[in-house]
């Protein structure tokens, strides 16, 4: 098990060396305020079998966690996904696996919300554009997930009980408990599992706490980092700078300074965007996305770099796009909701379906916008018209589907022979990602919502109004259907015999008329 | 306002240059607004032809329901420019027109009208603002209306082999011209049936002592087999297989699958105007209480009505009024009923109204207009609500707005068929005796 702590600090934030203590048997931290990375590398014989079982069964598995909360994201910890639990998964080549133990690990791990019968049945496929970048996973699954309670149960219960550790164990694990997002990568290349919690900010009053040296010496290992963003030089590249320390090892923390191409790029903090759904929003609610004109700057991509736009929408089942309507060419239609075009679109995209028939967790939506002439002061507002489908009926007639904001991002095109890879902080595989070429730049906007509001849109969705007593009941709509039908077929028979009884005296009646 | 219709020229040219002028501003909105002129179905049958012309199935694009034989029709839009775009409306508009030349030369031929009468009850029709609007939007109902009413002027005019080629095609294009089949097979020869009916039972009267009551029902049976049946039924059905043997061994499963058994497998949960549509998206989502089923009974009034009994009692007495009353049964008790369903009734009404109670009573007739059009806007208002606004009108509001018009339509079913049924199956006979 390798651990590494990379405590990243403002440069106007106020720094006092003793708030890192690094002594040969501990790492101690002092109500230091700095956002932190937490990441553990377990070797496969270091976890639960039956989790094992089903990493061995995969060939990539990437967890993407994001908390519901907003929070600030500084590089190099800059990309973001949508909130909620997302999974991208490749399975192994020739391995038999039945299906459905990924999903029920799920389940075990995330709780039982995560609606998920097997890849096959619940995960979408998403577009492979570029069959290079060998990083797209082959399935993707969406859930909203709110807390992070389910695995720390987990972790505290399958996982503390047998390390080396318990104590330490359990107080990582509760620790993610107030993560600002997760992500979990394993991969049968490497044999290793890694779970990455961080945090965009301290708890109140600082980072407090004695980091112990590792039990098992040899195999265990915990390295620390307090760094600092600095100016890089070329515009592709993140130069960090701070101490760096490994527990046990050294006595002390040894300054550093270096550079890296960088596949997410931070930008300034007015670089915003907002989410709503205009009422009334009925049974087809338009996204707007609203970004203020900081947001619309190019961003500080190489010159000769080509940039664009982008927002990637993650869509649960119960809403979903006209893939036909967005796909269009019609500059009148892109320009009066600021499309540019559809890129990619990925899963449930049925238009007629209803949600109780649709087996897989919704669809995936990437569209570039249209960007105004940058000196324009106004705010810039995207539409993404969507749909909502059929829900079950509900005893109040509403029943709320939960639409996560989006993420929105620049992507400009990096120089060739750029190698993201060796960002010592590089994260990949977020579902939109795989969806550029493996030379693009990310440039993320921050989602700001209302303040206290999370970053989940919630819609009412009008359904059948169904009681158990009552007026509106099932039984009550079947009977009065049938009543009416009845009735209206017995009189509409009841004319024609009218006709055929007084067929004689028709034929004489029309023959005087005429 | 008599002469008007004097001049054929002057009601057609006006018909063409109001479908000119609907494609020239749906083509200018289209151009112009983000709000489309064009139907949604106009954009998956011209995907589908594009599908076509390049050498694939129809099939490929989503929700493409229909006959691959549409998407032949239409590849000439997969070409390039505006002109090829519209090709299909132009050929659905001119559809229309067609339809109405046909309906004013039928009701000439083999009603006896006067032509300026026959061109003044066309106009019905031909100059209906809702149907050349619903045509150039894109819509194919255009084709499927002169197909229809080509197969009641073949069958007025004892065309059997081409009535039934037609019918065979129109049941190819969209199921429901089957029931046709049924009143056209009883009009056909009523004549000569008539006649053998009426010797069979003064025969069987006249030897009631001996006679045996076998020989009555087998004599009809035989006299009701007449060759133009045969003919019409051979015509028909080799029709409609050889074409679906031909798509089906060009298309395969898929077009099985989306022009048939899409529609014997589909749930209508969302709502529409008839009056299963609360009951079927109760049935959908699983939450019926008493598990009888009903809604899988649906076709039983609606058949009843629509295949049996209305040609049983009325198709002899004049076919264009029994095909009116039997589509009007079909739309009104389908499982699922959008406002494209209404013009396959009102293709009928210039045969009809001539002589229906609804322009002797003009009160009556006003009624039944205004009945018909509140029902429905009653039933559109709840639709908005739910639809834009979100409001949870399932029930009770669409429920009863949906029984509502359902009730309104039987009522207006009862008088067409009282009307039809007082018809004598003189008239379209001693038009026809003229003629030949």
């Amino acid at each position: 098990m390798r651990r590494r702590i990379t405590l990243l600090q403002h440069a106007s934030t106020p720094y006092d060396p003793s708030q890192v203590h690094l002594s040969t048997d501990a790492l101690s931290l002092r109500t230091l305020d700095a956002a932190r990375e937490d990441r553990t590398t377990f070797a496969l014989d270091e976890i639960p079998s039956e989790l094992r079982k089903v990493l061995q069964s995969c060939y990539q598995l990437n967890v993407r966690w994001a908390s519901e909360r907003p929070a600030e994201a500084p590089a190099p910890f800059a990309s973001r996904v949508s909130s909620g639990l997302h999974v991208l998964f490749t399975p192994g080549e020739g391995v038999e696996g039945d299906g459905a133990s990924l999903c029920q690990t799920l389940k075990q791990v995330f709780g039982d919300e995560v609606d998920c019968v097997s890849p096959e049945a619940s995960f979408v496929t998403p577009p492979i554009l570029s069959t290079r970048f060998a990083a797209s996973a082959s399935a993707q699954f969406y859930t909203r997930l709110p807390s992070l309670d389910s695995l720390v149960a987990y972790i505290e219960r399958g996982v503390c009980s047998s390390s080396s550790d318990p104590d330490n164990c359990r107080q990582q694990a509760e620790a993610l408990r107030s993560a600002d997002s997760l992500d979990i990568n394993y991969d049968s290349i490497s044999h290793a599992l890694t779970v990455s919690g961080f945090w965009a900010s301290a708890p109140e009053g600082g980072w407090t706490e004695e980091i112990a040296k590792p039990v098992r010496e040899g195999t265990d290992r915990i390295e620390v980092g307090l760094l600092g963003a600095e100016p890089a030089r070329e515009p592709e590249e993140i130069k960090m700078g701070g101490l760096l320390g490994v527990v046990g090892n050294d006595d002390q923390l040894k300054p550093t300074l270096f550079s890296f191409p960088a596949r997410h790029h931070g930008l300034p903090d007015e670089a915003i965007y907002s989410v709503s759904f205009p009422p009334p929003t009925g049974l087809h609610p338009t996204m707007a996305i609203t970004l203020p004109q900081a947001s619309l700057q190019r961003p500080p991509a190489p010159p000769d770099a080509t940039c664009a736009l982008h927002t990637y929408l993650t869509l649960p089942s119960t809403i979903f796009g006209d893939k036909y309507q967005l796909s269009t060419t019609d500059p009148l239609f892109l320009s009066s909701h600021n499309l540019a075009a559809l890129r990619a679109v990925a899963g449930e995209t049925d238009l007629e379906a209803p949600d109780w028939s649709v087996s897989r967790w919704g669809s995936t939506w990437l569209l570039e916008l249209a960007t105004p002439d940058p000196t324009t002061a106004e705010e810039w507002n995207v539409t993404v018209p969507l749909h909502l489908r059929y829900l079950q009926p509900s005893a109040t007639g509403i029943r709320s589907a939960a639409v996560p904001w989006p993420v929105v991002f620049w992507a400009c095109t990096a120089e060739d022979g750029t190698k993201m890879g060796v960002n010592p902080f590089d994260r990949a595989n977020l579902g939109w990602d795989g969806l550029f070429g493996p030379r693009t730049m990310f440039y993320q906007l921050h989602p700001a919502p209302q303040p206290g509001a999370p970053l989940v849109e919630e819609l009412a969705v009008p359904v059948l109004r169904l009681e158990n007593e009552g007026l509106f009941q099932g039984k009550v709509i079947e009977l009065a259907t049938v009543a009416v039908i009845s009735l209206g077929f017995v009189w509409v028979l009841w004319k024609l015999g009218m006709v055929a009884r007084g067929s004689g005296g028709g034929r004489k009646k029309s023959g005087k008329t005429e | 306002m008599a002469s008007v219709f004097h001049r054929p020229s002057l009601i057609y040219g006006a018909a063409i240059a109001l479908r000119l002028t609907l494609l020239i501003y749906g083509a200018w909105q289209d151009a112009h607004s983000a709000v489309k002129y064009t139907d949604i179905d106009y954009l998956v049958f011209t995907d589908a032809a594009r599908y076509v012309a390049r050498g694939a199935s129809p099939y490929a694009r989503d929700t493409y329901r229909y006959t691959p034989l549409l998407a032949w029709l239409l590849v000439p839009t997969a070409a390039p420019g505006p002109f090829f775009f519209a090709f299909g409306k132009i050929l659905f508009a001119l559809s229309d027109v067609i339809a109405g030349w046909l309906i004013s030369r039928s009701l000439v031929s083999s009603y006896g009208m006067e032509p300026a009468r026959a061109l003044r009850y066309a106009s019905v029709w031909l100059l209906n603002p809702m149907v050349a609007n619903i045509s150039t939007r894109g819509s194919s109902e255009g084709l499927l209306c002169v197909l229809v009413v080509a197969l009641l002027c073949a069958a007025l005019s004892r065309r059997v082999v081409l009535a039934g080629v037609l019918l065979g095609l129109a049941v190819h294009l969209k199921i429901y011209p089957f029931v046709y089949a049924a009143s056209i097979v009883w009009w056909l020869d009523r004549e000569r049936e008539l006649s053998a009916t009426t010797t069979t039972t003064t025969t069987s009267t006249s030897t009631s002592g001996s006679g045996n009551k076998d020989d009555g029902v087998g004599a009809k049976i035989i006299s009701f087999i007449t060759p133009a049946r045969i003919c019409l039924g051979l015509a028909a059905l080799t029709t409609f297989t050889a074409l679906n043997i031909t798509m089906y061994l060009l298309y395969g499963e898929p077009f099985l699958q989306h022009t048939y058994l899409h529609h014997l497998s589909r749930i209508d949960h969302r709502h529409n105007f008839s009056p299963y549509s609360s009951l079927l998206y109760l049935v959908a989502s699983g939450d019926v209480q008493t598990g009888w089923r009903f809604e899988s009974l649906a076709f039983v009034p609606q058949l009843v009505l629509s295949v049996v009994v209305i040609p049983l009692v009325l198709g002899k007495r004049c076919l264009a009024g029994t095909m009116m009353a039997q589509t009007f049964a079909f739309v009104t008790f389908n499982k699922v009923c959008t406002s494209q369903y209404f013009l396959w009734y009102l293709i009928f009404l210039p045969f009809y109204l001539p002589r229906s109670s609804l322009l002797r009573q003009p009160r009556r007739g006003i009624t039944v207009a205004v009945l018909w059009v509140v029902a429905q806007a009653l039933w559109l208002q709840q639709g908005y609500n739910l639809e834009f606004l979100g409001q949870s009108s399932f029930v009770p509001g669409l429920f009863l707005a949906s029984l509502g018009f359902f009730a309104v339509n039987c009522w207006i079913l009862g008088i067409i068929v009282t009307d039809v049924g007082c018809l004598s199956g003189q008239t379209e006979r001693r038009v026809k005796g003229r003629v030949e």
